[in-house]
């Protein structure tokens, strides 16, 4: 199993910095495919299926399809990003600024006795029905909350994207 | 995957544990890569068969005893010919595509239960992983298309995507009402609350006014998903040469014909296994000869499956573009979603015949309500002309 | 399994760290949205891996999970949309070319 963890955590970071390198959106939106993927395992191997299935099913079938749409409606079909955007001052800093981040958040885990925290024994999988349960009766006032964010973001969308349209 | 293991472990009870587990592991795999790409074979031969029955014609009859032989000698045409890749291609993923469309098909069938307890992998959210899965194809055909770099390829695989993701929300709501009236998620759990009533078949969710709904929801849908007739505008011939697969030819061309009608039976499997009541039918049960009968269901039913799937492509025309979504986003989703509210009603009225009438009343009252209110938008006449 | 939990919280910062840095580096909008997402991803694997060590007992973390889920759609729907609004006003994607903020 934690040749699995290897496994995946590096397609995972493969995914990502493609996803945020490559010279082509349509190259870049696939690299995120393939990060999104690799989150998915991860919770698999979390034992937490659930989310892992919701993760495929948002994220590859909704997400990423919205960003192609994006891509296709904006830019040239081609998808290629004009040349002279790497290696500037602009991306120097931005690196510097991430990796700082990086360096810190990993000083700070490291630190914390919980980083050495061990998975306690063999769990039994948390059951769909259990969060089922959870999501309409504990929390039924956030899943309505979300559920009206949700169509306000729908609607929202829609007539942002459309206004233009209307006007001319 | 789990009674397989036990069947092994006891009849070879003197081999070590290890190679009964590798075998166990490896049996439904290869199940799944050796029957279904068989079925497909099959498949491509009997559609051009019955496609000609229906055109009035004989369909391939010279390569063996009624043409039997016709898939081998189109499997063998198609190996021969040249590959060609367009120069401003973009190689990579146009290598990927073909690969990656096989790949979402064979997956759904890991959870499609062929006899009871015979399936690959007993998920606790297998309808969940079949639906989640099924959509992934819409990324392979997107890479397809746009890595061709024609612009029918850029139109077939935009008009692909944008008809999967619609598509996508009316199938999966439909598979809600059934998820909701099992109280599962699991494949295997769903077909067993299919089985006893008479026959084993007065239980098929088919036969309930919530489960008809759903099942041609669901039928719809998986057509939709799959790119096949009716809804097959993403390699629309007349308008589009052949949509996301102009640029491709050879190997990886019968590679996205493979993938096509491998999703197509998996939506097929998938519907069975929710509405049909998978491998329950008369005789089938526990036990070897019990196992062997609910196999023959199984496989019955997907072959009814797709004759119907032929059937529909014979005798259906083409949709429009703007029909494909009107009829997603206008009819199918309402009548999803009030199926939803049906599943409630049937669970919470007790006595049974009461439960019958107001699901069905409630149903076809809101059928004739989107009928009415979709009736214009069918029938409106269209200008072509640019102004 | 025996990863400790450590490794699950740097891989989450690493890929966050990623993400930040896509969301400050790149000019076009549609790859700013693309790190905003990567972002969003890692601190949800926070969140499961969290629950992994700690809560097993109870889904709250994953009901979490969801809504953070649900959140990032809407916010990708919303940002997509802006988006194609703002390349129809400018035609062009570049962050660095909205600078107005008159419509």
């Amino acid at each position: 199993m934690n040749i699995a963890f290897w496994i995946i955590s590096a397609v995972a970071v493969l995914g990502a910095v493609l996803a945020v390198t490559l010279r082509n959106l349509v190259h870049c939106v696939l690299a995120l495919i393939l990060f999104f993927i690799g989150i998915a395992a991860h919770y698999f191997l979390l034992r937490a299926d659930f989310l892992g299935t919701v993760q495929i099913l948002i994220y590859v079938g909704a997400v990423a399809v919205l960003i192609l749409f994006a891509i296709m409606l904006t830019h040239n079909v081609t998808g290629v990003d004009g040349p002279k955007e790497l290696l500037g001052v602009k991306w120097w800093s931005g690196a510097a600024i991430a990796a700082t981040l990086a360096i810190l958040l990993k000083k700070a885990i490291l630190s914390d006795p919980l980083a050495t925290l061990l998975p306690a024994g063999d769990k039994a999988q948390s059951s769909v029905a259990e969060i089922g349960k959870a999501l309409v009766a504990g929390w039924v006032v956030s899943l309505e909350a979300i559920a009206i964010l949700l169509t306000a973001a729908l609607i929202g969308a829609v007539v942002i994207a459309l206004e233009e349209i209307q006007k001319s | 995957m789990e009674t397989i293991y036990q069947l092994l472990h006891v009849t070879f009870a003197n081999v070590p544990a290890w190679t009964v587990q590798v075998a166990a592991f490896l049996i439904p795999i290869a199940f799944i890569f050796g029957v279904y790409p068989a079925i497909f074979a099959l498949t491509t031969l009997v559609e051009r068969k019955a496609l000609g029955r229906i055109q009035n014609r004989y369909g391939p009859n010279r390569v063996g005893i009624f043409g039997v032989l016709q898939p081998l000698a189109d499997g063998l045409k198609i190996l021969l010919k040249e590959d060609i890749v367009p120069r401003v291609a973009d190689k990579f993923t146009h290598f990927l595509a073909p690969v990656l469309i096989v790949v979402p098909g064979l997956l759904v069938y890991l959870v499609v239960p062929v006899a009871p307890g015979m399936v690959a992998v007993d998920l606790k959210i297998g309808v969940l992983f079949a639906l989640a899965v099924g959509t992934m194809s819409a990324i392979a055909l997107f890479m397809a298309g746009w890595a061709s770099r024609n612009k029918f390829s850029l139109l077939g695989a935009v008009r692909a995507v944008a008809q999967v993701v619609s598509y996508e929300v009316p199938t999966v709501m439909a598979g809600v009402a059934v998820i909701m009236a099992a109280g599962t998620l699991s494949t295997l759990t769903i077909v067993q609350r299919q089985g006893g009533g008479i026959l084993n078949i007065s239980n098929w969710y088919v036969f309930r006014p919530w489960g008809l709904v759903g099942f041609v929801l669901f039928v719809i849908g998986g057509l939709a998903e799959s790119a096949r007739c009716p809804f097959d505008l993403p390699e629309a011939e007349s308008e589009l040469i052949g949509g996301y697969h102009t640029e491709y030819s050879g190997f990886k061309f019968a590679l996205f014909q493979m993938g096509e009608y491998l999703a197509g039976m998996a939506m097929a499997g998938v519907t069975v296994t929710l509405f049909l009541g998978g491998y329950m039918g008369p005789g089938s049960g526990p036990g070897l000869v019990g196992s062997l009968i609910a196999m023959l269901w199984f496989f019955s039913k997907l072959a009814g499956m797709i004759m119907l799937n032929i059937w529909i492509r014979g005798t259906w025309p083409r949709l429009r573009v703007d029909q494909l979504m009107g009829f997603a986003w206008k009819v199918l989703l309402p009548l999803a979603l009030v199926n939803i509210v049906a599943v409630g009603f049937w669970h919470f009225l007790t006595p049974r015949p009461l439960a019958w009438v107001v699901t069905t009343g409630w149903l076809v009252i809101w059928f004739l309500v989107l009928t009415k209110c979709n009736a214009s938008a069918i029938l409106e006449k269209r200008e072509y002309r640019y102004v | 399994m025996n990863i400790p939990l450590g490794h699950y919280l740097i891989l989450a910062a690493i890929l966050f760290a990623i993400g930040l840095a896509g969301a400050l580096t790149r000019k076009n909008a549609i790859i700013v949205l693309m790190g905003i997402e990567v972002m969003f991803n890692s601190a949800i694997l926070n969140l499961v891996a969290f629950w992994h060590y700690k809560h097993f007992a109870v889904p709250t973390a994953q009901l979490f999970a969801i809504f953070a889920i649900a959140i990032a759609a809407a916010e990708s729907a919303v940002g997509l949309a802006l988006v194609i609004a703002v390349y129809r006003h400018y035609k062009s994607v570049d962050v660095d070319e909205m600078k107005e903020l008159k419509g």
